[in-house]
């Protein structure tokens, strides 16, 4: 068997590669934005947001004329790959894009490591690339010209919920610390970390876990061991899933816990049933009426367009792909020109207000946006803390799971 | 001290659903010489197949595992009579090619019927729990392990005891000797190949009721029955239940006192020893 192990292996890599399909590029049109995102694999769950928002954004400005570049109107396209939630592959696919297909502008995968990897792409080939789907400061901190983000800075997911636990009665004193070994969720524990202590909560728990891990028991026979009043969980949803679901069976119910992915989406709130109650997160958009936009009227009427188009609920990494094309379109518009240089120069110089919120790139590329603390209440979704203080009122302390 | 204590319940309550995991791969691996690639697939269907008749029927979870095994003992005996029977004296990495190919096609098929979306299968006593000196036992594990360790004990005694039991036993060992003897391989291959995939899909039930569901779980899962089978070897299930518990117990300690990062570090770390100190398996026949 060990001789065929190598081939095996190299068939195995090549497999994927040859397997991989396009979709849909429309002929008419002028400006071709490319991505490579997970539409199988792993990350296909969060994956479709991305392209499902990317379509969606584009659509909806060709209905409205397209966009305007010196002085023409221009149709956009865009040519769409799936990456089977394999970065590698991801990367030879942005290449291709580049090289072969010869696209106008590039949009991002989902997830940090993946953006981590394709991002060297566009700065190699000096082709800018705006994202919606990867945070991890690490993004950022290279000096690369052609990287734009639009989800908050990971080292901060956690601000806004050690704000809204101090505020609350009795205040948690001792936290525990769980995270995914992963760049984005490495990077949001490096900056919690910093925010705890900060806030003088007195860490009692500080784990790194492996990414996909099923199994939680032992971290959790840890937590219920060392009584911890918040525990925080930095990770992805599958591994959040697993997490609460063991916390029920193990019997483990701190006052509070908070966890970066999942309870936005409506998916998951479904898988857990009853089980999701009482589960802080985090949010970085919110369909609200308030927040205007040129091509979908507001978030609200957003959220209701989307579910009615594709079937299910909207959440950030949707409004933050829609925001990605939108930031392009006007980009584009203030260039005068499809020069990637020049239409980068513009994406670093734009300000508008959308259906997400206020697009304004900072010196490194990314936006500052600040992060709703939210709750699930009888499976649903309900606001809690923002930069304002408390919006909505917290279930707490979390009762145990025998008193729900 | 206490902790100790729940990280060996944590552990062997683990080790005994992956135990459940891997004997179908063991089997099929033991007696057809087959390492089947799409295992971890299996498990995902069996999965998906309890999970639609407990959210669409509202049938228990536990009474649907039998069903769920029924199902995937047919789909891996047709699959097995017409499909992995073409190569099944072919070289061993064309057996790996079709395997893996199957894999693929089970696991986009299950995206394109079951979309990407998280399931649980969640009966209301899915937290149910009680004490038992000091360590806190989580009631569906308990039966899940229960269900795993009877599993094997009915195929070792199968194996051990009736007719077909030594007919598989036979063609494992000699398959000459065997078609000697008037054993048709033909169809003691289908039949192990089924009762593999009959195995998985119960891994699958339970597997859904503890942990959760999407069509990508398989690949995770077929690396470590695979580890699981490598550590206990192909001579007896029981060498397989005690690859499985030394696996959850590894996983377990790791996670309590060395780091949660690291346990697929120390996992891979003993399956690499036991091929170095013992390649037949701890509890393999040596040769």
């Amino acid at each position: 068997m060990n001789r065929y192990l190598p081939r095996l292996s190299l068939a195995a890599a090549l497999l994927p590669a040859c397997a991989a399909f396009s979709f849909a590029t429309p002929a008419a049109a002028t400006i071709t934005l490319g991505a490579s995102v997970q539409m199988s694999g792993g990350l296909a769950n969060t994956g479709r947001y991305y392209k499902d928002g990317y379509e969606f954004a584009i659509d909806q400005i060709n209905k409205a004329g397209g966009v305007k570049v010196g002085g023409k109107q221009e149709q956009l396209a865009l040519k769409i790959l799936d990456n089977q939630s394999d970065n590698n592959l991801s990367v030879r696919q942005y290449t291709q894009l580049v090289t072969s297909d010869k696209i106008n502008l590039l949009l991002g995968p989902f997830a940090s490591d993946a953006v981590l990897a394709t991002s060297s792409v566009a700065e190699k080939y000096e082709v800018p690339m705006i994202q919606g789907g990867g945070a991890s400061d690490q993004i950022f901190s290279r000096g690369y010209k052609y990287i734009f983000g639009t989800l908050p800075v990971a080292s901060k997911y956690f601000e806004s919920t050690i704000d809204a636990m101090e505020h609350l009665t009795p205040a948690p004193k001792t936290a525990a610390l769980l995270f995914a070994d992963d760049a984005f969720d490495v990077a949001v524990a490096d900056g919690t970390r910093k925010l705890l202590q900060k806030a003088g909560l007195k860490v009692v728990l500080d784990e790194r876990y492996s990414s996909n891990a099923s199994d939680f028991s032992s971290l959790l026979s840890r937590i219920k061991s060392d009584q911890p009043d918040a525990v925080l969980v930095s990770g992805h949803e599958t591994e959040v899933l697993n997490f609460i679901r063991q916390a029920k069976s193990l019997g483990v119910a701190p006052h509070f816990y908070s966890f970066t992915v999942g309870v936005p989406s409506a998916d998951f709130r479904k898988a857990l049933g009853k089980d999701a109650d009482y589960a802080f997160g985090m949010t970085s958009w919110l369909p609200s009426a308030s927040e205007k936009d040129r091509w979908f009227g507001d978030a609200e009427q957003f959220a209701k367009a989307w579910h009615a188009r594709f079937g299910y609920e909207p959440d950030y990494h949707a409004a933050s792909a829609v925001a990605d094309v939108e930031a392009y379109a006007k980009a584009l518009e203030a260039a005068g020109s499809t020069d990637p240089k020049k239409v980068r120069d513009a994406i670093a110089h734009l300000d508008f207000a959308s259906l997400y919120g206020r697009i304004h790139f900072d010196a490194v590329g990314q936006i500052a946006l600040p992060q709703t603390v939210i709750q699930v209440q009888d499976g649903k979704v309900v606001a809690i803390y923002g930069q304002t203080g408390f919006i909505g009122k917290a279930q707490y302390p979390m009762p145990a799971w025998g008193k729900r | 001290m206490d902790l100790l204590w729940q990280g060996l319940v944590n552990g062997i309550l683990l080790g005994g659903l992956y135990s459940l995991m891997a004997l179908g791969l063991a089997l099929v691996w033991g007696v057809l010489n087959i390492v089947n690639l799409a295992h971890g697939a299996f498990i995902m269907l069996g999965g998906y197949a309890c999970y639609y008749m407990f959210s669409g029927l509202g049938i228990d979870p536990f009474v649907a595992l039998p069903v769920t095994m029924a199902a995937l003992f047919v789909f891996g005996y047709l699959l097995q009579r017409h499909l992995i029977n073409l190569v099944i004296r072919a070289p061993m990495f064309n057996t790996l090619l079709l395997t893996f190919g199957l894999d693929v096609v089970l696991t986009y098929s299950a995206q394109i019927a079951f979309s990407a979306d998280f399931r649980t299968i969640n009966p209301s006593y899915a937290g149910a729990h009680f004490t038992l000196l000091g360590a806190t036992i989580p009631l569906v594990r308990l039966i899940a392990f229960a269900i795993a360790i009877a599993l094997t004990l009915v195929l070792w005694v199968f194996l051990a005891r009736t007719r077909l039991g030594r007919a598989i036993r036979a063609t494992a060992q000699n398959l000459v000797a065997a078609r000697l003897y008037g054993v048709e391989p033909r169809s003691i291959y289908a039949l192990t190949f089924g009762v593999g995939a009959a195995l998985a899909g119960g891994a699958g039930a339970l597997y859904g009721v503890v942990s959760q569901l999407n069509p990508y779980i398989g690949v995770s899962l077929t690396a470590k029955s695979f580890v699981i089978a490598i550590i206990g070897g192909l001579e007896s299930p029981l060498g397989v239940i005690a690859g499985g518990l030394i696996l959850g117990l590894v996983e377990s300690m790791t996670s309590l006192y060395i780091g949660a990062t690291y346990t697929d570090v120390a996992s891979f770390g003993i399956l690499v020893l036991v091929l170095i100190v013992r390649p037949t398996g701890l509890f393999g026949r040596t040769t």
